[in-house]
């Protein structure tokens, strides 16, 4: 456990929580993790002392922003940095610097790049790159090749709707479509390349599509060999969001009442944070008989992973809305 | 070059392999003595070596039903610390959900193994190497793969007897793919699966090939495994410092011709031996532990 941190960043968290308890559980754990964790380089990799990342780096500079209040701190103009100069010349973010092809976290680093007012351009670039980025299983060749295909009825999904796949060139599942709409309803207009439109509506289509029977989303197999595929939170929870501009929809609030009956049941303090997260941003009440916070960190200091940390700074911050209600800084969608 | 690049040698090159078949009825017997004795009988270098452990992880498991058991995790774990072992780590990057703390505290791995925090590794967010492929037997030719498994000193793939509703069986070379991160390649790691599953499992285990592996088989999985069968409780466990021959074996004992196995076929000519005359079963025959396992009919022409 660290010491308080009494800096007027922190005493702003203060300000944001709910409880006494959650607040102390940001400021002694979470924050001076995040902060020790920041390498020289800006980044943050997953673990204190590992290599600086894009994918910890856009959670733990969002975790920074949503517990700092009007100015941007320090920790977080470096992080900045980090992830413009990790930009690849096509537009994208690759996961590890030293890999030369984008993949699912440029939605990550064009989102929390919005919130530097410098970085503009490597954002339209970034979300350029994105509309162009078709997942492989849903070309007019694929599709018409599916309709002779056996895993037709393995795998009954409808492949007009598309979204977006892990890496260039795969199929479209649920997680990267989501961070994919999340970055472009966060965008402000005059920066979405003109097809952001259209590959929206696929998207919000194809998610749709995705949703477990009985609510609630896995990777993107709700049907395998005729066996309803299991709902997990993490894919649930950024779904919810992604969709959220139409919560009254059959699968928002089929996954909503699923996410809610399973708050209990969650064994992981990612999912855990996430759920409150997203509960929160659909303006849900967090179920009393909900675990506490802080017992998560207990069992396995999340096995030190920064990323687990910059969620549940945003999910203990939700009151004030990450999500909800736009920015901090001011951009919002 | 990585320290765990598998020797690619010829069949006809390589010594006969040994597979030690062990009964064991259920995970609340004494497994950890059981196998420090099946250890002691393949004279491995592990004294002040640091291994890792490398269960099959697959998902949210709170019946024990789908992954690794942990019972015989921290068995292998006090085993190979008995051996004489500096570090024995255990780590996974389990492939359809990225809260992977969810999933070992579902099967509770930490009342079996002890403290997690530092002993456990989540391979889907470890440090990363640039790995050129060997083989390329898939269309990829590089992966990005954790340090952590191209570091350590001895690497043991510790997967549940199982079906897979893609690969036909997912046993110790099939468990590797737990290796590939999802923090570059996503959850599922889609691009094994474009790759072709077949091929890349030889890709992978030419990169990043396991020392040794251990197979729980006490109670596996038939049918439309990995996730979605049904248990099967067959009583054993399967041991060996070659994982070509440990898979080809098991396969024997769910009932299955190995050869029928591309992939198995494949790697029966590089990485080990699949032919039943170049391995020497020890322990308990083949035979007295056969339980044919229930297949989807994709997978009919496996069994034997």
């Amino acid at each position: 456990m660290g010491t308080s941190d009494t800096s007027p960043a922190n005493k702003r968290v203060t300000d944001r929580m709910g409880t006494q308890t959650e607040v102390r559980f940001v400021e002694s754990v979470c924050l001076p993790l995040l902060r020790s964790a920041q390498n020289s380089d800006g980044g943050w990799g997953f673990h204190p002392g590992s290599e600086s990342r894009t994918e910890p780096t856009c959670w733990a500079l969002q975790a920074l922003l949503q517990c700092s209040w009007q100015e941007i701190p320090e920790a977080a103009v470096r992080g900045f940095q980090f992830v413009r100069e990790a930009q690849l010349r096509d537009g994208a973010w690759p996961s590890a610097r030293a890999e030369q092809v984008g993949c699912w976290v440029t939605a990550l680093a064009c989102w929390v790049l919005l919130a530097e007012e410098n970085s503009s351009n490597a954002v339209a670039m970034g979300l350029d790159w994105l509309c162009k980025d078709w997942p492989r299983d849903s070309t007019l060749w694929r599709r018409f090749l599916a309709r002779f295909s056996s895993q037709r009825d393995i795998f009954p999904i409808n492949n007009s709707y598309r979204g977006w796949g892990w890496t260039p060139g795969t199929s479209s599942w649920v997680e990267p479509t989501a961070f994919a709409l999340l970055a472009f309803a966060e965008c402000p207009t005059e920066l979405l390349p003109p097809a952001a439109g259209r590959r929206r509506k696929l998207a919000e289509a194809m998610l749709r599509d995705r949703m477990c029977p009985g609510g609630g989303w896995n990777c993107g197999n709700p049907l395998v060999y005729g066996v309803a595929g299991e709902p997990l939170i993490i894919p649930t929870v950024w779904a919810l969001l992604a969709l959220r501009n139409r919560p009254e929809q059959r699968e928002n609030v089929l996954s909503l009442e699923w996410l809610e009956k399973n708050v209990a049941n969650i064994h992981g303090p990612g999912s855990f944070a996430l759920a409150r997260l997203c509960l929160e941003a659909y303006g849900r009440r967090w179920p009393s008989d909900a675990p506490e916070f802080g017992s998560f960190h207990e069992k396995n200091e999340f096995l030190r992973n920064i990323q687990v940390a910059a969620w549940s700074c945003l999910a203990l911050g939700a009151k004030r809305g990450f999500l909800a209600a736009g920015w901090p800084f001011g951009v919002t969608s | 070059m990585n320290a765990r690049n598998a020797a690619l040698i010829p069949s006809f090159q390589r010594p006969v392999s040994k597979v030690l078949i062990r009964r064991a009825a259920n995970y609340k017997q004494e497994l950890a003595s059981l196998i420090y004795e099946s250890l002691c009988e393949f004279n491995l270098p592990i004294n002040d070596k640091t291994v890792l452990l490398k269960p099959n992880l697959v998902g949210l498991d709170p019946l024990g039903i789908m992954n690794t058991h942990p019972a015989v995790v921290a068995a292998a774990r006090e085993a190979f610390l008995r051996l004489g072992a500096s570090q024995v780590l255990i780590g996974d990057g389990p492939a359809m959900d990225r809260d992977t703390e969810a999933i070992i505290e579902s099967v509770r791995l930490r009342e079996f193994a002890g403290p997690l925090a530092r002993t456990f590794v989540d391979l889907n967010v470890d440090d990363v190497e640039r790995v050129p492929l060997k083989t390329q037997a898939s269309r990829l030719r590089e992966l990005y793969l954790p340090k952590t498994a191209l570091g350590v000193d001895f690497l043991v793939s510790m997967p549940k007897l199982k079906t897979h509703h893609w690969a036909g069986v997912t046993l110790s070379l099939k468990n590797m793919f737990g290796v590939v991160p999802g923090s570059c390649y996503g959850w599922p790691k889609n691009i094994l699966h474009w790759a072709g599953i077949d091929r890349a499992i030889l890709d992978i285990n030419a990169a990043v090939g396991p020392d040794f592996a251990i197979v729980d088989g006490i109670v596996g999985m038939e049918g439309n495994g990995p996730i979605q069968g049904t248990p099967k409780e067959c009583g054993v466990l399967v041991l060996g410092d070659d994982p070509v021959a440990v898979d080809a074996t098991c396969c024997r004992v769910m009932g299955f011709n190995p050869i029928k196995f591309k992939y198995l076929a494949r790697a029966g000519t590089l990485l080990g031996h699949v032919a039943a005359e170049k391995i020497q079963q020890r322990g308990e025959s083949i035979a007295s532990v056969r339980k044919p396992f229930a297949v989807l009919d994709a997978f009919r022409q496996v069994v034997e």
